[in-house]
């Protein structure tokens, strides 16, 4: 491991923890996240299964509008990427991070839009059997782990406008940016088995 | 002392881990720092301590109040009706079925989340992993502490669940759908749902704290602690937290589902809009299974390091032992399924559930054996822990063997739904988990307290424990083979139960005495934390590193110089040494060699 463990005696003495550390306590923590996802889409895909018609006649997801979003948010883990680097490389990710973080917001707005069309059509969470149970479950705590990221990324903006990125302590920014992938893959596997399936 | 450590030689690629000069600073915090919201890994284990021990009485007198019904069905408890509205106690004071109901559930809620996991896991996990893998603290001591406070907020959730309108969850602590996710048929909206968001907030804590272990055995090992260095607690705990990091998250999910389906109108789980009761089964128990483990793992640790210290051997067959646990935590993920043959399962599926479940008799075997190994031909000393750890193997055995009946599909058949699998989790989870529990608090006292409990008074203790506990139980095995089932509130209404209520009633006064046995236990632990003999570092001349350290461990980063390890923890009686233990800090004599590893 690093060179250093010095930092684990108490957090108001050791600002600094090695980065690798944080990193793998990081995966741990990604490893439940995505246990926690296995529960709810394998439930979606019991419920489905069993099922035959399992969407109901009448209800049509806006599939092209989401793909849209699906390629923003896609896209936004490249900017964050991209943010990552340069805070390897010394320099302040001020603009990745914003682009991020507006990409991340749009996908936001988009889930907002669409709840709300689906809701005014009489489609929610206690209507329309097991889809929309599950559509707006998984959809709904898969968009709380969209807003979670964005606060996560907003945060890490305003260290690196305060220059607080040096290189090497960016640890803040690799745990952000590696739970923004982790909700971007969640999201693909989710937009293929509501959307696609 | 010195401020930085010399440079070691890095034996399994571990760095050297220097002390902060600024440590003592720890010494002026203030009240708030170094007891309400503290990042010492030792002081979060008291709190889990203090904390969990308050739960085991709640969760003791509700068991008590669950043994009261059953025994005396009809015999009112005067006062209760007026501290009790009206749809729990009749006027006269007899519990009614919906209190009845109410007690079983939170008394398993209780002793599993809030007793059995946060004493082995949230206690010794917190105190043992840094002490004896040679670390300063946790690797993410806010997590850490967070992690004892998302703890105590669900039980307060918990606790609070009792007071709302209609009372606490009353669908049996596994919460089958539909039962649980009706207001209707379940009459505790309220209660249910808090329930839910008690576990999920439990989960979270589980969490911070699986994280936090992983993270610091992988990372955090001194220099010479190889994995194959480390105490088998260390090792136990090491495995139970990456079951609970996986485990954990299901149910998340699943108890979300069942608080929106309580609360939003989904049908997760409503058979009437197109979902599937049994999805909730196999969600539950997918976390359900591996939560057996989580309660018994950490437990198997915890006698695997009493045994050999008071039988002065080494430990027999110490990888069969990691290994052991391996195989017991993987094979406890496809095993499920055994908790659900009378719910209804495909012929073919239950053989094969059937067959993974008994093939985890092999690990827990060699592990016996390897118990027994370790004990054999000992020069064994009879303290109280080593009582309770022998205890734990004899009850282990006998909690082992009932649950080979439940394996096999045709026998669960019939013994499932009666009392027989009360008896055999209790042989487990009380004869299993809380005998051990005991023995590490009788164990680790001296360390985390700084002095000795007494010693006849534990041996009292654990002999009324044991007495009674077989007591209690063993004639559960012949109430359920008589055809009582579990979970009915009043025996007497059915005429085939009738013969059985004298075996009732003894079940009954033999859990009063085990549940009075603990006033011992709790006199003992507080008397001995004030007027207990001062301890000495090493008391029981153990090998582990916490016992290098004086006691009770008073210094934030532990180790005023990071040790480094030279050889296995289970080194006693090497032939050719001064004497018979031999700690992991200190080197063999160059003319002596170790045989086997």
């Amino acid at each position: 491991m690093d060179a250093h463990a010095t930092a684990l005696i108490g957090p108001g003495l050791n600002p600094v923890q090695p980065n690798r550390m944080v990193r793998f306590g990081m995966f741990t923590f990604l490893a439940s996240e995505a246990m926690l996802f296995a529960g709810l889409i394998g439930g979606y895909i019991v419920l489905r299964l069993s099922n035959p018609n399992y969407i109901p006649a009448g209800v049509h997801l806006p599939v092209l509008q989401t793909l849209a979003a699906t390629a923003v948010l896609v896209g936004s883990s490249f900017t964050c990427i991209w943010g990552e680097r340069q805070a390897r490389a010394h320099k302040r990710p001020t603009w990745a991070l914003f682009i991020t973080i507006v990409m991340g917001s749009l996908f936001l707005l988009n889930q907002v839009f669409e709840w709300s069309h689906l809701y005014h059509e009489g489609i929610w969470f206690n209507t329309y059997g097991t889809f929309a149970s599950s559509f707006f479950t998984l959809t709904g705590f898969h968009g709380l782990h969209v807003f979670i990221g964005v606060l996560l990324l907003i945060a890490a903006w305003m260290l690196s406008l305060a220059g607080k990125f040096d290189g090497n302590n960016h640890n803040f920014l690799d745990c952000a940016s590696l739970y923004w992938h982790f909700v971007d893959i969640v999201w693909i596997v989710v937009f293929a088995i509501i959307y696609l399936w | 002392m010195a401020a930085v450590a010399e440079p070691r030689p890095l034996e399994s690629g571990v760095a050297p881990v220097a002390l902060d000069p600024h440590v003592h600073a720890h010494h002026e915090q203030g009240i708030f720092r170094t007891y309400i919201w503290s990042h010492d890994h030792k002081m979060i284990a008291k709190q889990y301590l203090l904390t969990a021990l308050f739960f085991l009485i709640v969760g003791g007198l509700l068991a008590m109040g669950v043994r009261y019904k059953i025994a005396f069905p009809n015999v009112p408890i005067y006062g209760l009706n007026w501290l009790l509205p009206s749809y729990m106690v009749s006027e006269e004071g007899v519990i009614l079925p919906q209190m009845y109901n109410m007690l079983f559930t939170m008394h398993a809620t209780v002793m599993v989340f809030f007793v059995v996991m946060p004493l082995l896991i949230g206690v010794f996990g917190n105190y043992l992993i840094p002490l004896q893998i040679g670390a300063p603290d946790m690797a993410f001591p806010f997590f850490n502490a967070l992690s004892y406070w998302l703890y105590a907020l669900s039980g307060v959730m918990i606790l609070c669940s009792f007071f709302v309108d209609g009372g606490a969850a009353a669908g049996g602590w596994t919460s089958y759908a539909p039962l649980s996710n009706n207001a209707a048929y379940n009459l505790t909206q309220k209660g249910q749902s808090l329930w839910c968001l008690g576990i999920f907030v439990n989960g979270l804590s589980s969490l911070s704290g699986a994280m936090n272990y992983i993270t610091t055995v992988i990372n955090m090992r001194a220099p010479g602690m190889r994995m194959f260095r480390m105490p088998l607690t260390v090792w136990a705990l090491f495995i139970t937290a990456l079951l609970l990091l996986l485990a954990v998250p299901v149910l998340g999910a699943a108890a979300s589902m069942l608080y929106l389906d309580l609360n939003f109108g989904t049908h997760f789980f409503q058979a009437s809009g197109g979902g599937d009761p049994l999805l909730w089964q196999h969600l539950f128990w997918f976390f359900g299974h591996p939560e057996v483990y989580i309660m018994i793992l950490p437990a198997m640790g915890i006698s695997s390091e009493i045994l050999p210290v008071f039988a002065r051997k080494p430990v027999f067959g110490y990888r069969a032992m990691v290994w052991a646990m391996a195989g017991i935590a993987i094979l406890g993920f496809i095993v499920w399924g055994h908790h659900m043959f009378v719910s209804g399962m495909n012929i073919t599926l239950s053989a094969v559930f059937s067959v993974s479940t008994m093939i985890i008799a092999v690990p827990s075997a060699i592990k016996t054996f390897n118990w027994m190994g370790t004990v054999w031909r000992g020069s064994v000393r009879f303290t109280t822990p080593m009582l309770f750890a022998l205890g734990f193997v004899s009850m282990f055995v006998i909690g082992g063997l009932s649950g080979i009946f439940m394996a096999s599909t045709p026998v669960d058949l019939f013994v499932h739904h009666t009392y027989f699998i009360v008896a055999h989790i209790h042989y487990v989870l009380f004869g299993g988990s809380i005998l051990n529990i005991y023995a590490a608090i009788y164990y680790w006292f001296p360390k985390m307290f700084g002095r000795m409990m007494n010693e006849t008074w534990g041996r009292i203790h654990f002999w009324i424990t044991l007495i009674f506990m077989n007591l209690t139980f063993f004639p559960m095995h012949n109430v359920g083979l008589g055809g009582m089932m579990r979970r009915i509130a009043d025996p007497t209404q059915y005429e085939h139960l009738r013969a059985l209520q004298p075996i009732n009633i003894f079940i009954t006064l033999s859990a009063f005495v085990l549940g009075a046995s603990t006033l011992i236990f709790f006199v003992n632990f507080f008397y001995s934390m004030f007027k207990g003999p001062k301890a000495p570092p090493n008391p029981w001349e153990a090998n582990t590193l916490e016992w290098t350290l004086p006691s009770p461990v008073t210094l934030h980063g532990n180790f005023e110089k990071t040790p480094t390890v030279y050889h296995g923890p289970y080194e006693y009686s090497v032939p050719g040494m001064d004497k018979d233990f031999l700690p992991q800090d200190e080197p063999l004599k160059p003319e002596v060699k170790l045989g086997g590893h």
